[in-house]
Order: structure tokens, then C-alpha cells, then sequence
């Protein structure tokens, strides 16, 4: 026996009217034969049978309102007997109920059952986007049979902050969905008008979160000292003719490289990192020198790899090359990672003292700030010299303070005596 | 409580450590949090030392019992000697396997950092537990608890559960020796399991059942097979019957069992054995001055967190409603450890598998035909028997089928049912099919080892397509 019940014949619809009934009990009907004509809120539907049989009962009048989900008939179907096990293959396609359903409105379309049920989607599509916090119902997938993709997670994303960004610019249902948001803010007393709201994304969004594990993971501490330049800077000129021949030009940086490599190498623990799973201090026996770059997209650091392995010219060079590069946004991964230690050169800037936040995992990161000449005091006598300020910020993990000073004192010492900088070289 | 108690801080407090409790205590231990595990018996909990472990050791035992039986045909001649079952040497087995899981349950928790305390938890308010320990009591302090105390076995008041002549699923399984009858009172999966376990080592057993069938949970297609295995077997199985009635005369237990085509009937046996279900352990542990809502089922509701109505209390398992199934408890212990860690996590699939140890055993993910159908999808069936599986031959094992349920539209797979051999192991491709929303072209389409009874997984979603190889398609 064949229970038909009361389609959902429209979008959401919770009850029909019977109109009228085109068949009586008893009457043997075919498959898809016109059975009853149903009246809902939105359209006038002939419902059909949906197998070949006999009418067995017929549960309501012309005139009653019956609710979805309703067995309002039942048909004897011809060949209604137990289910036979054949043992070997079943396959079946049963129609769903509401496709049996003609529907006198054309302009009406049934949605298929199963759309509502679950999006499609696997495990890890659906665990990343608990992390997105992106509702996955809502998310259209372009995958096969509609499965809700990486991608699609990502550029429903994206699009979601673009349309909330300018929602003014869009058509009243996204004006509609920004209402929440516009109410939210405006009960916490914000007056929004006032304020632009930027998704925290690409570039930004990593430095965001590569500070914070820094700042989380390392206990910093930074020490600051000066430095008397004047002679590295009378070294540099006179190196000024044989670098313009070789074409090359010559900044401070090469020189604040080497000292700074020097001195690495004499105390390891600033070359080093700790590694947080097995606990223990991994010591570098390479130097690898990033340099904190500022860019279009925000602060990125290419990495001088080997950098005691090369000449202050190489240097020079490579530090154009990588600066030109990062600016113009065509650095390799290869290029910005794997650095031993950072240098932020902000001197041409500006600025007196930081306490810069050192490049994770690394253990140390120099700031160096604007070169001036400044009034100090020499041989209990008040001088001119030129004078630049750095800021040493150490995990105080792996580093003592007195290891910091001696290790910015090296610096120092090496800067200060260009000739000892070149006779430590290698 | 005493004035001036110094209550124990930790983050979490575990109430229950079974298989829900000591993974989320695990995967707490990982996330960092400091972690106490309460449980008042041994680690591992129902599952591991009163339920799953120990029946599938008595199942396993009672498979190869009777498998000796059938080597004659594969010309293996057994001496003349009486095979017989010790189960007082099985029992030794089952405690060694039982101590082996217990210790590396300890073990884990040890090296995760987990505190294990041997009590009764029970709540103080919102943010304290007591823990009464050999006359003892210890409070504790935490910022999040979880609720994992399970369930244990439901039994009706007109009966009582003695150890002796009327066990509980607990008591059944801590037999000494081998019964000659056992009646059962309920046909669930737990009945039926047990029962035909006694059934091959000896035992007459009896199955006395409400429903219109034994299995009534499970779709009646996959009940088939072990309907007339179990008849096969010798068991007499009572369905639309009910116990009026229990009594111990003369070491002998009488059940008084009516029935529309019957009447009342005396069934009488040797012991009883009561699994009609089970009810959540949640009376007696304080919810309510932690303001905990529990329904009049016992259940603690939860949302796809695992949250309670009280934020910062989850509970899992066996306590909240749906499946008491031990891998349901662990996702959600593992989920709720995760919400607490600061992941985001969420119990958001539908599919829970169910496997059932019976003879041949049935396991299934996703929706049953019935089920695709009530939810409005058009469905295809493609179904391949395991006798025409070569690997089913050549182990004697040719009961069974292998089912998929696809939607007819879309041929996504919606459900992947069998009974058969090993069908509990290889209920495992269906998950992942489901989970991962395979159509049923790429089961159809993966390379299945030879020879394997996986292919059945194979072949049956071909049939659903039409061309299934090994058998003829209509």
C-alpha cells in the first residue's frame, strides 16, 4: 500500500486547500494520472499518481485544509506484494513524491530536497571553516555535485569583506545583511561614519601574527647604546672612488653587516634559537643577516645568506639588489626566509631609541637608528662627532644582559676602528 | 565541607574516565591545560573493562570455538577429543588484555600531564567538585569541567540483577562458567551479540524481545542473515513479547513471558541475562547546584561544542542524547578538550557509524533506504552479495551483502551498509566515502585489492551504476 502525502509545492509552503478530487476510491489509476488538485498560498497544483493501482482511501474532502506531510490518499499498487530478496542486485530509482507533482504556475520551480540537508563538503574544508568563521551552509561549492572547495571557503571569504567594505555601493539585500553590523556598532556607541573598517589580511595579516608569537613566545629585553661613526665614515669615503669604479654604492649597512657578523660569531647564543618542541638551544654556525625592509605592503625582511662569507663590495651589491626587489614585491620565499639574525636599519628615517621585536625564532634583532652629530663629551672636553644610537632587543631566554652589553660593546669596537673591523675579517 | 578547605586549582576537571573522558584529558594535556581525570573505578571505563573489549574477547573466543567445526570440510581432521571452553582460563585471557589497555591509558595520561584521581566526583556549585576518595574528600577548583560519567545498563523494577542467576551485561561477562541456558530479556544489539556468543560455546539461548523483530534499531534487510543464523545456531528467539514476570525457584530462573499469539509462557533457564538499554549515570553527581539541566531521560543537552547550559561546562558521551556508542563519546571528548583549548572545533557530522558483533556482523554509516527516502532524496541501490566475493569463498564466510545508498540526482552516496565477515572493519571505507561526499563513481572507480572482501564495496557501487562484473546486472 502506497501512502501519498501532501507535497511541499511551493518554496516553504505549510498547507494546501483540497479542490478538488479528480478520481473516486476504487478507481484504478495509472502512473502519473491527475489525482487531486491542491490550492496553496502561491499556486494551484495537480498532484498525479505516483505508481499505476487502485484508490484505496481517500482521507479528506473538497474544501479541507491539509498540512504538509499529510497522507491524504493511499493506492494499492498492481504489483503489491512483499519485497522480494533476490539475492543478487537491487537497483532502484524511486521518484521523489514532489516530482510527481505538475504544477499549473510555470513560473514556479520545486528546489530539490537534499540542497537543504547538509553542504557538501569534507572534514578539513569544513574544520577550516570553523576557522575562518564562515557559516558553510551558505557557501556556494563549485566542486563536482556542488562540493564546497578550498577555494571556495577563501573567495567567500574575500567577497564577504569586499560587500561589507562598500555595502553603501551594493543593492538593499546586502545593504540588509550590513544592518546587524551597522546596529552593533551603533549600540556600543561608535559613531561609524567615523571610522573605515579594513579586513586585517594578505601581508599585514602574517606581520600581525608574526608579531604576536613573538611577543608571546620571547621574553624581550632591549639594551641601547651609542656609537661614534666618524671615522667608519672617513673609511667609507675613502672608499668612495674605488666603489664608484666598480660601480657600486656604498652605504654604511655592508659594514654594520660585518661587524655584526664578527661579533656573532664570538658569542653564539645571539646566532642561535630555541627550539620550543624539544627544548633545546639550537647554536648557527651560519649567518644568514636579515634586513628589515619597508615596502608598499608593509615591513619585509630579505635575508643576506652567508654574509661572512662575503666581501663588503658583494655585500653592497646584494643588498641593493634584494632592497630593489622587495619593493618592487618580487622576492622568493627562498629569499625572505632562514635568516640567523636581523638587522632594522630605521637611521635613515629617523628616530633616537626602539625596542624592536625580534624576527621569530631568532634570538636577537639591532636596530639602528639615525646617524647626527652630537655635542659629547672626550677627554673631559665637550666635541662634535658624529653619532648613531642602536637598540639590541634579546630573548632573555638564552641571553644574559651582560652577554647583550659585551656583544653591542664587540659591535662598537668594530665600528668605532675600521681598521680592527678589516683586520677581523675573513 | 570543611570551613578553610584549600580547594586543588586545575583548568579542567574530567568527571569519568572512559573512552570520551581520558581522550579528552589527552588532547587537554596537548593543548596545555592542567587537567584532572576523576573516575571512581578503572581507566577506560565501560567500554574497556565491562563492555566492548571484554564481549569482543568472549565473541572472538566463541567464533573460534565454533569454527572448529567447519575445518572438516577444508580437510582438517581434529583429534578425537572433546573440544571444551574453559572460562575460567578466558577470563585470565580477558583480564590480561583489560590490565594492558588500563596501563597504557595510564600511561598516556601520565606523559600528557594529566592527574588522575580515584573517587566519586560530585558538584559543589559551578566551579567546585568534591571528590570523595577512601573516606577522603578533596575539593577542587576549575575554570571548565567535562562531564563524561556515562551510563550503565537499564534494568526494569519488577526484576533484580543478583550476579548469579540475573546478570546485567556487566555480570554476563564475568561468568566462570559456561551456562547450559541463558534467557535474554531485550533483542538490542547487546542481546543479540551475547547471545549468540553463549549460543556457539554451548548455551541454549533464548531471546525474548518487544519489537516485531530482534535488531529492531537496525534496517530489517541487514537483520535477515542473522535472524536465520541465530535459528541456525539453536536459538529460540521470542519476538512481540514481553516479561511480566522474573523469579528464582530451585536455581532455576522463571520468566513469565505473555505474547498476542501465545499467551503467557514459562521460559526457564540456568541464568537471565537484562540488556534493554541503558540510562545516563547523571543522578547523583550534583548537576543541579551546578546548575546543569538535565532532561526526564536523564540527558544533558548539548550543542555541536558540547557546551551544557552552563557555558563552561561540556558534557559527552553516554550523558547526552543519541547513540550510546564509545567512538561518539571520544569525538566529543576530544571536540569538548578542543573548544576548551581554544580551537575551533564542533560535532557537526551525521555520521556516526554503528557496528554490531553479531554473526555475520553488521556495521553501517549514513542513511539507512528508508531514511534517504523519508528525507525526500530519489535513491539507488546497488547491492553485492558476499558469496559471490572470491575471498568470501575461500574463507567460508559467504553470508551478507555489501549496500550503498546513493542519492539518484546527484550520486552522492548517502548511507553504506553490510553484514557480513569483517563488516565492522570495513564499515571504515564508508565513513570516509561519506565524510569526504563521494559520489558513488569514486568508489566504483578506486582500484580494490584482490583478493579482499572490499571489493564488495566495489561491486556494489558498480551495480548502482550498472555494471558491477561479478554478478548479473538487472
Amino acid at each position: 500500500m502506497l501512502e501519498f502525502k501532501l507535497p511541499d509545492v511551493g518554496e516553504g509552503m505549510h498547507e494546501g486547500e483540497i479542490i478538488q478530487w479528480l478520481i473516486k476510491e476504487g478507481d484504478a489509476v495509472k502512473q502519473d494520472q491527475p489525482i487531486v488538485e491542491v490550492q496553496t498560498d502561491k499556486v494551484n497544483a495537480e498532484l498525479t499518481a505516483p505508481a499505476a493501482g487502485v484508490v484505496r482511501k481517500i482521507f479528506f474532502s473538497e474544501g479541507d485544509i491539509v498540512e504538509v506531510g499529510t497522507t491524504i490518499f493511499t493506492i494499492q499498487e498492481e504489483n503489491d506484494m512483499p519485497a522480494t530478496d533476490t539475492g543478487i542486485i537491487e537497483e532502484e530509482i524511486q521518484v521523489v513524491r514532489s516530482d510527481d507533482v505538475k504544477v499549473n504556475a510555470e513560473h514556479i520551480t520545486t528546489k530539490p530536497h537534499h540542497e537543504a540537508v547538509r553542504a557538501l563538503a569534507t572534514p578539513f574544508v569544513r574544520q577550516m571553516a570553523r576557522e575562518m568563521k564562515v557559516d558553510i551552509e551558505k557557501v556556494k561549492g563549485s566542486g563536482p555535485a556542488g562540493r564546497i572547495t578550498e577555494s571556495d571557503l577563501k573567495q567567500f571569504k574575500e567577497n564577504n569583506s569586499i560587500t561589507r567594505e562598500n555595502a553603501n555601493q551594493h543593492d538593499d539585500k546586502i545593504v540588509q545583511e550590513m544592518a546587524p553590523m551597522k546596529d552593533a556598532i551603533q549600540a556600543k556607541g561608535v559613531e561609524n561614519e567615523w571610522e573605515e573598517r579594513i579586513p586585517l589580511k594578505g601581508i599585514r595579516k602574517k606581520i600581525a601574527e608574526h608579531m604576536v608569537k613573538s611577543v608571546s613566545t620571547i621574553p624581550h629585553v632591549t639594551h641601547v647604546d651609542e656609537l661614534e661613526m666618524d671615522r667608519l665614515k672617513e673609511f667609507k669615503n675613502q672608499l668612495k672612488e674605488y666603489s664608484d669604479d666598480k660601480d657600486i654604492k656604498l652605504t654604511f649597512l655592508p659594514f654594520f653587516v660585518k661587524a655584526i657578523v664578527i661579533a656573532l660569531k664570538e658569542f653564539k647564543t645571539l646566532n642561535a634559537s630555541i627550539d620550543e618542541k624539544t627544548k633545546e638551544i639550537i647554536l648557527k654556525n651560519y649567518y644568514h643577516i636579515g634586513i628589515a625592509t619597508n615596502t608598499k605592503e608593509g615591513l619585509i625582511v630579505p635575508v643576506i645568506k652567508h654574509a661572512d662569507q662575503k666581501t663588503i663590495f658583494e655585500l653592497a651589491d646584494e643588498i641593493r639588489q634584494l632592497a630593489a626587489q622587495a619593493r618592487e614585491g618580487k622576492l622568493s620565499i627562498d629569499q625572505i626566509t632562514g635568516s640567523t639574525f636581523t638587522i632594522s636599519n630605521v637611521g635613515p628615517i629617523g628616530g633616537m631609541h626602539a625596542t624592536p621585536i625580534i624576527n621569530y625564532p631568532e634570538a636577537a634583532i639591532l636596530a639602528l637608528h639615525k646617524m647626527e652629530h652630537r655635542m659629547v663629551v672626550r677627554d673631559l672636553e665637550g666635541v662634535i662627532r658624529l653619532m648613531m644610537n642602536m637598540s639590541l632587543s634579546f630573548d632573555h631566554r638564552l641571553i644574559d644582559g651582560v652577554t647583550a652589553v659585551h656583544f653591542t660593546n664587540r659591535i662598537k669596537e668594530l665600528l668605532e676602528n675600521p681598521i680592527r673591523l678589516v683586520v677581523e675579517m675573513r | 565541607m570543611v570551613v578553610g578547605e584549600v580547594a586543588v586549582e586545575t583548568d579542567v576537571i574530567i568527571m569519568g574516565g572512559g573512552p570520551g573522558g581520558y581522550a579528552a584529558a589527552i588532547r587537554l594535556g596537548q593543548l596545555g591545560k592542567s587537567v584532572v581525570l576523576v573516575e571512581k573505578d578503572k581507566l577506560g571505563g565501560v567500554c574497556l573493562n565491562r563492555g566492548c573489549i571484554p564481549s569482543k574477547a568472549l565473541i572472538h573466543a566463541a567464533d573460534q570455538y565454533q569454527r572448529l567445526n567447519d575445518l572438516g570440510k577444508m580437510g582438517i581432521r581434529l583429534s578425537q577429543e572433546r573440544t571444551t571452553m574453559d572460562l575460567g582460563v578466558w577470563q585470565e585471557w580477558k583480564a590480561g588484555i583489560t590490565s594492558q589497555l588500563n596501563q597504557g591509558i595510564a600511561h598516556l595520561c601520565k606523559e600528557n600531564g594529566v592527574t588522575v584521581v580515584k573517587g566519586q566526583a560530585t558538584f559543589l556549585s559551578d566551579d567546585r567538585i568534591g571528590v570523595e576518595t577512601d573516606g577522603d574528600f578533596e575539593t577542587y577548583k576549575f575554570e571548565q569541567a567535562i562531564i563524561a560519567t556515562g551510563s550503565r545498563p537499564f534494568i526494569p523494577s519488577f526484576i533484580k540483577v543478583d550476579g548469579e542467576y540475573i546478570l546485567d551485561s556487566t555480570s554476563s561477562l564475568q561468568l566462570q562458567e559456561v551456562p547450559s541456558s541463558l534467557s535474554i530479556i531485550g533483542g538490542g544489539y547487546i542481546g543479540i551479540e551475547l547471545g549468540m556468543a553463549f549460543a556457539k560455546l554451548g548455551t541454549k539461548v533464548t531471546i525474548i524481545e518487544m519489537a516485531n523483530r530482534i535488531l529492531p534499531q537496525v534496517a530489517e534487510n541487514l537483520v535477515k542473515e542473522v535472524t536465520r543464523n541465530a535459528k541456525k545456531l539453536g536459538m529460540n528467539i521470542k519476538t512481540s513479547s514481553r516479561v511480566e514476570k522474573a523469579s528464582v525457584v530451585d536455581g532455576q530462573v522463571h520468566l513469565h513471558v505473555s505474547s498476542e499469539k501465545k499467551g503467557t509462557e514459562v521460559v526457564v533457564s540456568e541464568k537471565t541475562l537484562v540488556t534493554i538499554g541503558r540510562i545516563p549515570n547523571t543522578e547523583e553527581i550534583g548537576l543541579n547546584r551546578a546548575g546543569v539541566t538535565v532532561s526526564e531521560k536523564g540527558h544533558i543537552a548539548v550543542d555541536i561544542e558540547c557546551r551544557t547550559n552552563v557555558p563552561h561546562i561540556f558534557a559527552i558521551g553516554d550523558t547526552t542524547p543519541g547513540p550510546a556508542l564509545a567512538h561518539r563519546a571520544t569525538k566529543q571528548g576530544i571536540v569538548a578538550a578542543e573548544v576548551i583549548g581554544g580551537v575551533p572545533s564542533a560535532v557537526d557530522s551525521p555520521y556516526v557509524p554503528y557496528v554490531i558483533f553479531s554473526d555475520p556482523q553488521i556495521a553501517g554509516v549514513g542513511l539507512s533506504r528508508e531514511e534517504a527516502e523519508q528525507q525526500g532524496y530519489s535513491v539507488k541501490i546497488g547491492k553485492f552479495p558476499f558469496s559471490a566475493n572470491g575471498r568470501a569463498l575461500a574463507t567460508n564466510e559467504t553470508e551478507g551483502f555489501a549496500e550503498v545508498i546513493v542519492d539518484a540526482n546527484s550520486h552522492i552516496l548517502l548511507g553504506m551498509h553490510m553484514v557480513g565477515a569483517d563488516a565492522s572493519n570495513l564499515i571504515g571505507e564508508g565513513v570516509l566515502a561519506l565524510e569526504l561526499a563521494a559520489r558513488v563513481e569514486d568508489i566504483a572507480l578506486s582500484m580494490h585489492p584482490h583478493p579482499t572482501l572490499t571489493e564488495g564495496w566495489m561491486e556494489a557501487a558498480e551495480a548502482v551504476l550498472g555494471h558491477a562484473i561479478h554478478i548479473v546486472n538487472n
